[in-house]
């Protein structure tokens, strides 16, 4: 399949993403939509990767081509390290609060 | 004393010391203390003077070279002392008159209280120093750096009696025209630095420096040092301070305004005279400028009733015929009348000084009258200094006066008979004033009449000795037609002169005056001063008081030609407007209302900016998805900002 | 390489500290021995060229004299902030070890963003950096404002990690060579492939956000202000410098010969940072939030080395994070002991403590560039190496003009502390939170200043070396 197709879709993903975070007010979803958009770089940092596995250019520096496969580890790791954290913030947040809204606290302002 | 040369820096800091006892302790120094030491380091200098004239004569010349003052790339700019025959004569003028009025100032300023008495002699030994280091310096920068001490202490000097705003005023007028030369002078030297590279003076006039420079330089330069000189020495257009400048306390006048800084100019020419002559347009303007100055100020002293004042024009007067000397190529001519006119200049500046102490103040020679039966030595030694200037043989005046003239008439006949014209208003305005103020009846209050009385010693003894050197001084230059060698000084400064005279005899061809023409020359002039003096004499022994305004020419001449109005008019007021507009419509409204703007703007943004800043995490990212979209839309459709 | 090794070690070694050790000052003493023993090593290594540590590092890191020098003052400012703000760290809440703990984990992100060679220890630098400082702007659990400032950035932070990784990926889908190391990236003859320069602009954008510049900014205000004032202290100099430090470098390392293809977008960054930092800090009432946007200001100052990326660019980052970092914790070492943040909590303040009032104003003059101070070495360095690069001069107008509006804040609290007198009978710093070596230190600070101020050469030095 043509490399366009996987960056049409991963464009979608992570605009999708960008639109979550801008509409949506409830913390939790708001997250979610980050991972999402982090999703959609490791769908597209995969295709690219196989892309360049298979393009004549990169095939002498091919060693490099599964690079962006482990990359892709990473991001899920610091992906996880960050709900973690995120997560504990939100708790603490809710503890405090008693709501989970991204506007309601909002004593910081101009 | 060989090593006398060695010690030279003594000389200009034995005042320097003087200056810092009598500025520091003046709250504590006793009257007579604070006169002491400000003497007694002028008389230290004095001798030390001495000594290395004696030793200039004997042909030693110094160069001393104490420390780099500046040295950046090639310009090297030393702190050094040059002592040949012109510096040598000039530290003696300076010295020995200065000591002089040094002792005539510790009786003339008694009645000031003890802290001002310290103060005015640490200005008068600070101006001493600042003269010295002025004609010492080995370089244009070291006598800049004098040149711009007198102009100072002038300054402090002439407006000693601070209080009266009058006075402050003719300081300040003073310092302003002297800063105008004083622009002329450094631009001179930024010139000579850019084009040579050096300031010393045996660099600047070596022939590989001078090979250097284009005709236009040396016109440029010469004449924006000229421009210093007419400040500092008080020619058309900036005279006009001078005459006001008698303000200050009379042996103030006498020193600085008569017999030492005023001569600065011609010090600074002379020592120039090669570059001068390389610039034959210059010395025309010289001559021309020196000649008119000396005949309007002549005119304008006829009139003058102020005592100082008839003294001042004169001296602006005398200036004028030494730049005509300067002009005409008569340098030794030149520097042989600043020394005359030092002696006698001193001389009747101070008598004047005794004749207003005596009156109490008074400076109307109409209110005076018959001080020849009150005062001898005064009247004596006044009389001899009238003689004097007015070029009555043999006394000094006449010698000096007559070089010059004699000089004018070689470069043309024109300059002769001006000049000529110039002595006899000389002699004419001199007698009224010694008539109007010893001949006749008294003319002022019984109660001055009754204080008149001679003054002390300390006042006359400095009367006598320059009364002395007034009439025997001009016979260290007899002219050749009288004693074939008599010419003591020409030999003498002729080193210093060698250069360019062996340079204008090169280029022009020279043929002496005959004898007989310069009897006839000598002759006539001597004739018309005498009868203007007999005239003037005559005249004014018999003063009255009239009240009937003068009329015509007259009325002109009491107002000095109207000069100070007509500055006025031209350059004063137009630059008040100016500035007033200055002041009011660019100032106001335009730099403070830019600045203003700028504040308000400033303000107005940053309250509206703050609302930017709502606290909302998701207006924030909507602004941060915006600026997104505008740095996209920069990088592809923007080409540049 | 040893600062990121012993870093994490030190980091680990700190929260173990918190759970075995009941003593609430010994974290303190260990973490200043910590960043001094940073300091050593790092240092050993810049003299040396070897380090201690050694790991086959794959050519991932570049350890050249530059970034260590750079890791050299970093570790300087955090060993200054240690010793002047340590007691304060322990007035935040109980787990004293822990918030060191985090500081030395966000130095090693610090350490890896600084010498990264490929944009996957680019990003995991900056995350290692970033998660932590979310920790530590909520420190102060019970405080509504700091959880808000924790909630805020961590969403904006977690949304530009996002771009940064589009960003990359980007880059590497474009880049022929197939490599994430930023010295292999292929750039093509004349324009820039579409898929770079769409990378190049997110990576822009993500990198921008990290560093504070406008339109990117919106949660510095907000964070530096609800964050408990020591760890705003931190996060405002040495993170910040540290993010500068590896913007610059990637794109003077990957895209510096194609500079004039993204020079744009720093020119428009650059002077709306400066005109939203300057302009936005006349109007504020708390001195915690003015300093939260003149450190906005300030970034808009070192974003012009991105601007002339040359070598007096190079020496001028360095030079400006040393002046700012060090002005930086001097002023809000003095400010986390007031009793009011506000300006007029100033007011008096030299009357009261005179050393205090001095040194706050040597770090503020600094801050506002005025010459004889380190601010002012570093402004004119930066301002130089942008006329150096020749284009767009009116940049460095801009400059200049905003350099002086932001006299006029700066001033502002110079004036509260010398003319104006205490505005209520409390004193304005409880005396017994000032200590003789506290004391000592803002001293040791503004003298640092001052001599970075008259001879910048001793740091410039060792980045040549």
């Amino acid at each position: 399949m043509d490399i366009k197709a996987y960056i049409a879709l991963s464009l979608t993903l992570f605009t999708t993403g960008i639109i979550g975070v801008l509409v949506r007010r409830n913390a939790i979803i708001v997250f979610m939509c980050v991972e999402l958009m982090l999703n959609a770089v490791n769908l597209l940092l995969v295709a690219f990767s196989k892309m360049h596995a298979v393009s004549p250019a990169a095939k002498a520096s091919l060693t490099y081509a599964s690079d962006a496969q482990i990359f892709v580890f990473f991001i899920m790791i610091v992906a996880a390290a960050e709900v973690s954290v995120g997560l504990a913030i939100i708790v603490m947040m809710y503890r405090n609060t008693h709501s989970i809204d991204v506007n309601f606290l909002n004593r910081l302002k101009n | 004393m060989n090593n006398v040369l060695h010690i030279v820096w003594l000389i200009p800091i034995l005042p320097l010391i003087g200056f810092l006892i009598n500025g520091l302790f003046r709250n504590s120094l006793s009257k007579s203390v604070a006169g002491f030491v400000g003497s007694a380091v002028i008389l230290a200098s004095f001798a030390l003077s001495i000594f290395a004239f004696l030793q200039v004569k004997s042909g030693n010349t110094h160069l001393a070279h104490y420390f780099n003052l500046i040295n950046i790339d090639a310009l090297r700019i030393g702190f050094d002392f040059k002592i040949d025959q012109l510096s040598s004569l000039f530290l003696l003028i300076i010295t020995g008159v200065g000591f002089l009025i040094h002792v005539y100032s510790t009786s003339y300023m008694h009645e000031e209280p003890s802290k001002d008495f310290a103060k005015y002699f640490a200005y008068l030994n600070l101006f001493v120093f600042s003269m010295l280091l002025l004609v010492m310096g080995g370089n244009y920068i070291i006598m800049f750096i004098g040149w711009e001490g007198v102009g100072l202490c002038s300054y402090l000097l002439i407006g000693f009696w601070f209080k009266n705003n009058d006075y402050t005023n003719a300081a300040k007028k003073a310092f302003i025209m002297n800063r105008i030369g004083d622009l002329g002078f450094l631009l001179a030297v930024f010139w000579l630095i850019s084009k040579i590279g050096t300031v010393s003076y045996d660099e600047v006039f070596s022939a590989t420096s001078l090979a250097k420079l284009s005709t236009t330089d040396i016109t440029g330069i010469t004449l924006l040092f000229f421009v210093g000189a007419t400040g500092k020495s008080a020619q058309i257009p900036l005279y006009t301070w001078l005459p006001d400048a008698m303000a200050g306390p009379t042996p103030v006048s006498a020193l600085i305004h008569a017999a030492t800084m005023v001569t600065a100019g011609i010090y600074m020419i002379a020592r120039s005279s090669i570059l001068y002559s390389m610039a034959p347009v210059t010395q025309c303007v010289v001559a021309i400028v020196g000649l008119s100055t000396a005949i309007l100020a002549a005119t304008i002293a006829l009139k003058q009733n102020d005592i100082k004042k008839v003294l001042a024009y004169s001296t602006v007067s005398q200036l004028g015929y030494m730049f005509l000397g300067l002009g005409v190529g008569a340098y030794t001519g030149a520097v042989f009348h600043v020394m005359t006119h030092a002696f006698f200049k001193a001389l009747l500046f101070l008598g004047a000084g005794s004749v207003i102490h005596a009156m109490g103040g008074e400076q109307d020679m109409r209110n005076m009258g018959g001080l020849k039966k009150h005062m001898r030595i005064t009247h004596l030694t006044f009389l001899l200094g009238c003689i004097a200037i007015a070029g009555i043989p043999p006394f000094s005046g006449f010698f000096s006066k007559d070089e010059i003239l004699a000089a004018a008439f070689e470069a043309s006949p024109v300059f002769w008979v001006i000049g000529v014209a110039g002595a006899m208003m000389t002699a004419f305005y001199m007698f009224r004033l010694y008539g109007m103020t010893f001949l006749g009846k008294f003319r002022g209050t019984h109660e001055q009449e009754h204080h008149l009385h001679e003054s002390p010693a300390a006042i006359t003894f400095p009367l006598i000795v320059l009364a002395i050197l007034a009439v025997f001084g001009g016979f260290v230059g007899i002219p050749e037609v009288f004693v074939h060698g008599g010419h003591k000084l020409a030999e003498f400064l002729a080193p210093v002169f060698a250069q360019t005279n062996a340079y204008v005899s090169s280029h022009h061809a020279h043929e002496a005056l005959s004898h007989n023409t310069e009897y006839i020359l000598m002759g006539t002039s001597v004739l018309l001063a005498l009868v203007a003096l007999s005239y003037a004499i005559n005249k004014f022994s018999k003063y009255q008081k009239t009240e009937t305004a003068s009329t015509g020419l007259a009325k002109v001449l009491e107002n000095k030609w109207y000069v100070d109005e007509l500055y006025d008019a031209v350059i004063v007021k137009p630059l008040r407007s100016l500035s007033a507009f200055f002041n009011n419509v660019i100032e106001k409204k335009g730099i403070d209302g830019l600045v203003n703007g700028v504040g308000k703007a400033v303000n107005y943004g940053g309250r509206q900016l703050r609302w930017i800043q709502s606290g909302q995490v998701g207006a924030y990212v909507l602004l941060m998805v915006i600026g997104m979209l505008v740095l996209f839309i920069i990088q592809f459709f923007v080409k540049n900002i | 390489m040893n600062a990121i090794i012993f870093s994490a070690i030190w980091g680990v070694l700190m929260m173990f500290t918190g759970a075995f050790v009941q003593s609430k000052t010994l974290p303190k003493y260990l973490a200043i021995t910590g960043a001094a023993l940073l300091f050593l090593l790092n240092g050993i290594e810049l003299y040396n060229g070897t380090p201690i540590f050694n790991i086959n590092g794959m050519n991932m890191l570049a350890i050249t004299s530059m970034n260590l020098t750079f890791l050299e003052v970093i570790f300087a400012a955090t060993l200054l902030f240690f010793m002047l703000s340590g007691r304060d760290v322990e007035r935040v809440g109980e787990h004293v070890s822990e918030y060191f703990a985090l500081i030395f984990f966000v130095l090693c992100g610090v350490s890896l963003s600084s010498t990264y060679n490929t944009l996957l220890l680019l990003f995991l630098g900056i995350e290692i950096m970033s998660i932590p400082l979310y920790v530590l702007t909520g420190a102060d659990k019970r405080n509504l404002k700091s959880n808000e400032a924790s909630l805020k950035y961590f969403l904006m932070g977690a949304f530009s990690t996002g771009i940064l990784l589009m960003g990359i990926a980007f880059i590497y889908g474009g880049n022929t060579n197939a490599s994430f190391y930023i010295d292999q990236i292929h750039l093509g003859v004349g324009k820039m492939p579409v898929m770079i320069t769409v990378g190049v602009v997110l990576l822009i954008i993500a990198l921008s956000f990290k560093v504070s510049a406008a339109p990117f900014h919106f949660w510095t205000p907000d964070v530096y202000d609800g964050a408990p004032t020591v760890f705003t202290s931190f996060m405002s100099t040495i993170v910040k410098a540290a993010g500068f430090f590896a913007f610059i470098r990637l794109f003077k390392t990957s895209f510096g010969p194609v500079q004039g293809q993204w020079q744009n977008l720093i020119v428009f960054i650059t002077v709306a940072t400066m005109l939203i930092g300057n302009v936005t800090a006349v109007f504020q009432q708390s001195v915690k939030r003015m300093l939260a946007y003149s450190s906005i200001a300030q970034a808009g100052f070192m974003l012009l080395a991105l601007f002339a990326l040359n070598q007096t660019a190079d020496d001028g980052i360095i030079l400006y994070s040393a002046a700012y970092s060090l002005a930086t914790i001097g002023i809000f070492a003095i400010l986390i002991k007031m009793n009011d943040y506000t300006i007029e909590g100033f007011n008096g303040l030299a009357k009261q403590q005179p050393l205090l009032g001095l040194v706050a104003t040597i770090c503020l003059l600094s801050l506002t560039g005025i010459p004889l101070t380190a601010g002012f070495t570093s402004k004119f360095f930066m301002l130089t190496a942008a006329v150096e690069n020749g284009h767009k001069f009116w940049v460095v107008i801009v400059a200049v003009i905003f350099a002086a509006i932001s006299a006029y804040y700066y001033f502002r609290v110079i004036q509260a502390i010398y003319f104006k007198e205490p505005s209520s009978a409390e004193p304005v710093i409880d005396a017994e939170r000032v200590s003789g070596s506290f004391k000592i230190l803002l001293a040791i600070t503004a003298i640092l200043i001052l001599i970075l101020g008259i001879y910048p050469e001793i740091l410039i030095g060792w980045a040549h070396h």
